[in-house]
Order: C-alpha cells, then structure tokens, then sequence
C-alpha cells in the first residue's frame, strides 16, 4: 500500500546526506526533479503561474519548495500518519489527532473539475495546496467527497492558511470553505441526490415486502413490469433499466439478512414467471443472491433454446423444483435430459417427478467435493473396556468433583493443557489458552500455560468454570476413538510401556464464573494413558490431558428450524406494522437475565431459560410466564448454581 | 518436575509441532501425498518391528497412509464442477498444542542415538499433537473464498523421531518426526 502523497521530490534530492529519503521506499518520483545552480530544487509547476485545474496535474508534482531533509521526513511520516487515520476511518492514535479540525468545501459540484474522473477531487488540492503555500509549504492529505462538499481533514495551524482561501474561484466556481466540527459524514448519509437514493430504496423495499410471502418462503417476482409501483418509478422502462432494477432489487434482498443461512432459510422459492426473459443473464443475479435455492419458476418467459438458459448451468445446486411451461425451449426434442443434466439436485421439473431425493443426492456428489462419512465411536481399547470406563469417570468426575479426579489419575509427571480458537475477550479461558498458532512457540506463554503435575493442574481446574458434559447414553453425541500404541516408557525406568489413546468429542454446558450465564461449549479432548507408578491409586495413569475448546454450532438442521420466526422478513415501511425488534446481544442479554434474577428470586440459569423460551427475550413477557407459572417451578429453580 | 516438561523438551516440541502443521495441512491443501510422513516404510522402525501407523479418519480404520492419500483425492474430485475454485477442499488451521509424552523415546533407537542425546535434549520426544481448525469443501485457493459446506476438523496426531533423518542433521529434507497415530474427527 503506497500512499497517495509520495515524498516531496524535491526537498532531499541536493542534500548530499538523505537521511529521510533513504528507506522510505516510496521515492519513485525524485528522478522528476531538477536542482538549479544554488542547490535549490526547481520544478517546472513550480515555475509557471497557477492555471487552475489542469489534466497533467499529479499530485506528486507538485513540489516542497526549499524543504530540508528533517522537515521532509517528519513530513512524510506525518502524510503517511494522516493517510493511514484517514483511510480506515478510525482514529488509531488518538494522540495524533488533536490538533486536526475537519474542513468543509462547497463549490466543486459548480465548477469545470468536477467533470473529471475523479471528481475533480485531485485538482481541487493541488489548487487549495498550491493556493496556501505562501509561507511554507502546505499539504493537505486525502479529500473526500460527501454530497456536494468536500471534506479535510488538517493541522490546525494550516487551517487558517485554507480558510483565507474562501471566496478564490475555482476552475469557474466560487469556493465556499469553513470550519466544521465534524466528523465527516459517512458515505451514503443523507446529502441532495443521496435523499433520492434512499426514497428509491424505500420504494424498492415496499415492492418486495409485498412480494414476500412468509408461509411459503416465497419471493413473488413475477411479472415485474406490470407492477404499479415499478412503472410510476419508470424502473422498468427499457431494458436495460429493467436489468439495473432487477439488481437492485437482488441487491436489497441481500442487504436484509444478516447472513447467508438466514438468507437461506427465508427465501426458498422464486417466481419470475411472465418477465419477458430472452435469456437468464438478464436476471443472473438472482444466482448470486439465492445460491441455495429451492425452487424456481420461470414459466411464461421466451426462453428460445438451452443457450438461453447455459448461464445458470453452474449455479442453483440445490434447486429441487423448476417450471418452465410456456417457453419456446420446452418444445425441443432434448427438453426435460438436458435441463435435468443442468440441475443436479433437480427432482420436479413442471410438475412432474424427474428424480428421487436419493438420486439427487448422488448427483450433487459429482459437483462438489464429499465430506468424509462419519462413523460412530471406534473403541480399540482391548477385552478390559479400559476408555470407556475410563471416560465414564473421567466425566462424572470432572462435573462434580475435579480433585477427587485429579488425585485418582493424576500424577507429578500428568501435563495439561487447554487450546481455543478466536474467543471474545470476556472468555474465562484465553489466559490459559495455549494455543500455540496464536502465542508463537516462542513465547514464554507456551511454558507457562503448560501445566505439570496433579497439583497444579487441580489447581487450575477450580479456577475454570463448572462444566455439566451431556449424558454419556446418548451415545450419538459422543465420539469416543482409542487404540493402544507402543512406545511410552515405563515407570520403573526400565523399558518400553504401551499406551492408550483416547480422543473424545462432545459438547457440554458451562456456567461463566463471572455473569453465571450458561452456554453450550463443543470439545475435543484427548487423553493418553499410561501404566502408574507402583502404589497409585489405579493402574494406569494419565500422562496427557490436551482439551480443545470451540464454539458449539447446533447442526444445520436444528439452526434452520430455529430460523423460522420473521426476523429479517423485508419489512414494510412505517405504514404498516412496526418491525419485530432486533434480538438484543450478549450482553443486554446477561443484563436481563441479572435482571429478572433480581426481580423473581429465581437463579441465573432459570432466568436464561425463561427468557430464551417461550418469550423470545422479551421481558416483561418473561415476568408474566413467570408470575404463571411460579407454582410449578422446582426448588431448584431458586436455589443458589451448583458450582 | 518429569522431563517432558523440561524447558527445552517444551520448546522443542512446540518448534517441532509447528513444523508438521506447517507442512501437514500445506501438504493436503496442495493435494501432495502425506504418507511418507507416516512411520511406515522407514527403514528404523521396520527393523524394530514397529506395526504401522494406526489411522482412524472419522471413525473409519484406514489401513495404510497411502490409502488415506487415496481418500483425500477421492474427496477432492468433483468430476462435473467445471470451476477449480469450486473443487477444493482447504484446511485452516486455527489451534493446535503439542505435549511430549515420553522424553525418553527408545523404539528403534540406533544406540547412537542412545548415546548422544539424553531425555532433556528436545530430540528423542514422543508427542501428542492435537489440532483444531475449519474444513472447508468446494472451495479455492485462498483464505475468505467463497465455499460449498464447511466443518470444524480436530486432528489428533502422536509423533515419535525420524531416527532416519535425525542420525544426518546435515541431511536437508526429510520429515524428522513420524506420524504413529491419527485420529481425524470433523462436525
């Protein structure tokens, strides 16, 4: 990323020692610049009177008078500090902004720049910098153009240089330039001709919500040019603004789901009968919207042959059903085989049934890479069940009581660790994470979030949160694998012991210490196992205790029936019913459930599944289920979290 | 405290576990074989007698690296996705952790080796290696690539020295730990 004011070329070229310019790398430009007789940098815009805005301005042409090597290298860093602030939009250091003041710049709109491509942006700050440069020389950084103004962002002792320049003409404009408080306004916020955007958007979204069916997840955009709304907004006047709004309207669908599975459990089914579409390229987007479509009707269209329809040979894997009764390709001799071909998760074309769900399957397996099958546990572990008692007390234990299991397996030579992935900082285990692709197996870290010995891990373990690991009969949500292995040595010192490893994966539900919510972790963990010194009290030993940590994602099929309640059904305009509120996030909800804690008596899981159930987050409904069904609630649902 | 926690043993291993996942999950992203990084057909451990690697991929016993090498082609072809940035499966590593689980490893050993290297040298370890990360499926190249299906992958892997490639340090290239053991789980 080079950034977009390079050095002054000028300023070091004649300094014998170019202390700055050496290893700023971006010094392309200095072979441009001339030294006269004196040692002063002479450059030809330098020379010529101002002319306005011209084509063969570059920014980097224009040159720092008389600069010194110091000065230009402070320079420089301070551009590249101002690129760097400006162009993330964050104020990374805050210190280096206090002295900025955010300039406003009306007039650009009027004037012959603002044909250029850029705007007329360019010229403007060559103008203004070239302008203000009296006394020394001035630089202004990167400009944005918000609506009609421009936006600067500059030092406050360069400001009242700018200022002086309000009423100049510019390239045929007078320029209107004045302070502002800021902060600059983001792109698309209301200005003139983004107001008229944001109406269109409106009036486009009014157009979908009515043709969003809810109870069959269907998007009804059929005969689009008919439509009332479309017409009086002239969206559909030609072809190609027909073309545009179809994107539009793609594009807005898009921007009303949070995510793609959302997207996708909403809107299962298209309809694009009667458009008058020759070709599906006209609509292709509909393929980069709803890749995951369902079912798709585009009967009624001209449609003249497969050509026609060959831009979406690649696209819509899963569509199930199709209709394109009342298009020309469907009298062709090889109608229903080639489009079949085209869609393999195909299975009713018009109406009629072209394959089983089983065939459709197997057809999709072609197009994309399979997953391995998953096969249930696979337990090697000898005539003795050792792993599976093993895991069985393992797990009691490790719910309940963690010393009495770490003084029965655990010895001075046992080492544990945990790992996680990205975490939020709230999380009560990044400290003692050893995740080695995050901490670098250099870091002082990897030693110390080892941990040796049942001490200290005992230790360790009162200090992460309580855990309760699904019951270990149902089998289906546990994958246990063990075989045993040569290799280990053996605690008399003398020879080769064998070992057993056990690999666990599961999820439990945990308690977070500090805001005593209760979430569902999923896990990996694995053991091995070893022969114990003599005297332990059990044979074996564990030698090794990795737990990796993730979050718990429910399967696809449980998260889309769980997606089913509107929450991001394109919704009307005001006119119609308010929009369902957002589901607040983690936070606001741990400050509900400390809430309806506080307010019912009942602890903190009871809470959470009080507000997680039936009201959906919606308080005051909470409390009400709760005042009704206060009778019924078990003991337990006021007595203090087992820890 | 027991030397596999020593300090060098632990620095060591961590050096060594990065530079199997390095290699491991490059090598099956590029579609290269991974079964020379297997302890099977390494000249030490077959004259010892060592039984070959025990790989488990979700489950499924598979009975030699090189037909896990066949999996994972099979898995990567799609013989009607016309579009190679669809075809991929690509393995992102987000995790992994290693623990020596025995610092004074001896199977196959040359008694020079024996004699060199003492248990806290950070040479003649036994690792247990896990790793934890996302699978993505119909995919490209690159990071962020759009994707068909994705899964989080945990692979579990025990590692014991190349005694082959650590007898030559000068030797480049060669793995200088072997797979024994692999367990791959994906959900």
């Amino acid at each position: 990323m080079a950034p977009p004011t390079g050095p002054r070329a000028g300023g070091h070229v004649n300094r014998p020692t170019v202390r700055g310019a050496r290893g700023a790398g971006v010094g392309k430009r200095r072979a441009t610049s001339r030294t006269d007789r004196d040692g002063d940098v002479s450059m030809d815009s330098m020379t010529k009177p101002p002319t306005g805005p011209s084509a063969l301005s570059t920014r980097g042409g224009r040159g720092a008078r008389g600069g010194r090597s110091a000065r230009s290298s402070s320079r420089l860093t301070q551009n590249i500090r101002n690129y760097v602030s400006e162009h993330d939009g964050a104020v990374r250091n805050p210190k280096a902004q206090f002295n900025k003041v955010f300039i406003r710049i009306h007039g650009l709109k009027d004037s012959k720049a603002a044909s250029n491509s850029d705007g007329g942006l360019r010229s403007l700050l060559d103008f203004l910098e070239r302008k203000s440069s009296h006394e020394r020389p001035i630089t202004f950084g990167k400009g944005v153009i918000r609506g009609d103004d421009v936006w600067l962002k500059v030092n406050q002792v360069d400001a009242h240089h700018l200022l002086k320049l309000n009423g100049f003409t510019f390239a045929g404009a007078p320029l209107v330039i004045e302070e502002s408080t800021g902060p600059i306004p983001e792109q698309g916020s209301t200005g003139g001709s983004e107001t008229k955007t944001s109406d269109t958007k409106e009036k486009l979204l009014a157009v979908l919500a009515s043709r969003y069916n809810i109870e069959q997840k269907l998007l009804d955009l059929s005969a689009l040019g008919a439509d009332q709304t479309l017409r009086t907004m002239g969206a559909f006047e030609n072809k190609a603004l027909a073309e545009k709004s179809f994107k539009a309207l793609m594009r807005l669908t898009a921007t009303r789901y949070d995510n793609a599975a959302e997207k996708e459990s909403a809107i299962q089914a298209v309809t694009l009968a009667n458009n008058d579409i020759l070709d599906v390229g006209e609509v292709f987007t509909l393929a980069q919207t709803l890749p995951r479509l369902r079912r798709l009707d585009l009967s009624g269209n001209q449609l003249q042959d497969f050509h026609k329809l060959s831009k979406w040979r690649h696209e819509f894997r899963l569509l199930e059903e199709l209709h394109l009764v009342g298009n020309p390709l469907t009298n062709l001799t090889n109608y229903p085989t080639q489009v079949i071909e085209s869609f393999p998760s195909l299975q009713i074309l018009d109406g009629h049934r072209v394959r089983t769900p089983e065939e459709a399957a197997e057809a999709l397996k072609a197009w994309f890479p399979v997953p391995f099958p998953r096969l249930p546990s696979n337990l090697r572990d000898g005539e003795n069940n050792v792993a599976s008692t093993f895991v069985a007390n393992f797990f009691t234990l490790y719910d309940h009581d963690r010393l009495a299991l770490v003084r029965q397996f655990y010895d001075a030579e046992s080492v544990f660790s945990l790992n996680m992935g990205t975490e939020p900082a709230s999380s009560p285990y990044p400290n003692y994470s050893r995740n080695l692709e995050i901490i670098g197996v250099r870091s002082p870290s990897a030693v110390q979030r080892l941990f040796s010995g049942g001490n200290v891990i005992a230790e360790l373990w009162a200090r992460l949160p309580a855990t309760r690991h699904i019951s270990l009969e149902q089998a289906g949500e546990w994958q246990i694998d063990c075989h045993t292995f040569p290799g280990l040595a053996d605690p008399s010192g003398q020879g080769i012991a064998t070992g057993l490893v056990i690999t666990v994966q599961s999820r439990f539900e945990e308690v977070d210490p500090t805001k005593q919510l209760v979430g569902t972790r999923a896990f990996s963990r694995s053991f091995v196992l070893g022969p114990s010194l003599p005297g332990a009290p059990h044979p074996y030993r564990v030698v090794s205790d990795e737990l990796s940590l993730r979050a718990w994602v429910p399967q696809q099929t449980s998260a889309t029936a769980q997606v089913a309640p509107a929450v991001a059904v394109p919704v009307p305009p005001p006119a119609a019913a308010p929009p369902a509120p957002p589901l607040p996030s983690d936070l606001e909800r741990a400050q509900m459930i400390l809430e309806l804690s506080n307010l019912t008596g009942m602890n903190a899981q009871y809470s959470e599944l009080c507000l997680a159930g039936l009201a959906n987050w919606d308080f005051n409904l909470a409390l009400r289920s709760f005042e009704e069904k206060k009778a019924e609630l078990p003991p337990e649902a006021f007595a203090a979290p087992t820890a | 405290m027991s030397a596999n926690s020593h300090e060098t043993n632990v620095r060591c291993s961590s050096e060594a576990a990065k530079t199997f996942v390095d290699w491991y999950y490059r090598a099956i992203n590029e579609g290269k074989p991974v079964a020379p990084g297997y302890v099977n057909g390494h000249a030490a451990y077959d004259r010892a007698g060592h039984p070959p690697a025990d790989i488990c991929i979700n489950g499924l016993v598979v009975a030699t690296p090189e037909e896990f090498d066949k999996l994972l082609e099979k898995q990567r072809q799609a013989p009607k996705q016309p579009d190679p940035n669809k075809k991929r499966v690509r393995y992102e590593v987000e995790a992994y952790d290693v623990h020596v689980i025995n610092a004074d490893y001896r199977f196959g050993a040359p008694q020079k080796m024996l004699d060199l290297h003492s248990p806290t040298d950070g040479m003649r370890m036994m690792m247990a290696l896990s790793v934890m990360g996302t699978v993505y499926f119909g995919t490209g190249r690159n990071k962020d690539d759009d994707y068909w299906e994705k899964q989080s992958f945990h692979d579990r892997f025990i590692l014991v020295p190349n005694w082959d490639s650590l007898e030559r340090p000068a030797a480049r290239g060669g793995r200088r730990y072997l797979v024994v053991s692999h367990n791959y789980r994906a959900n």
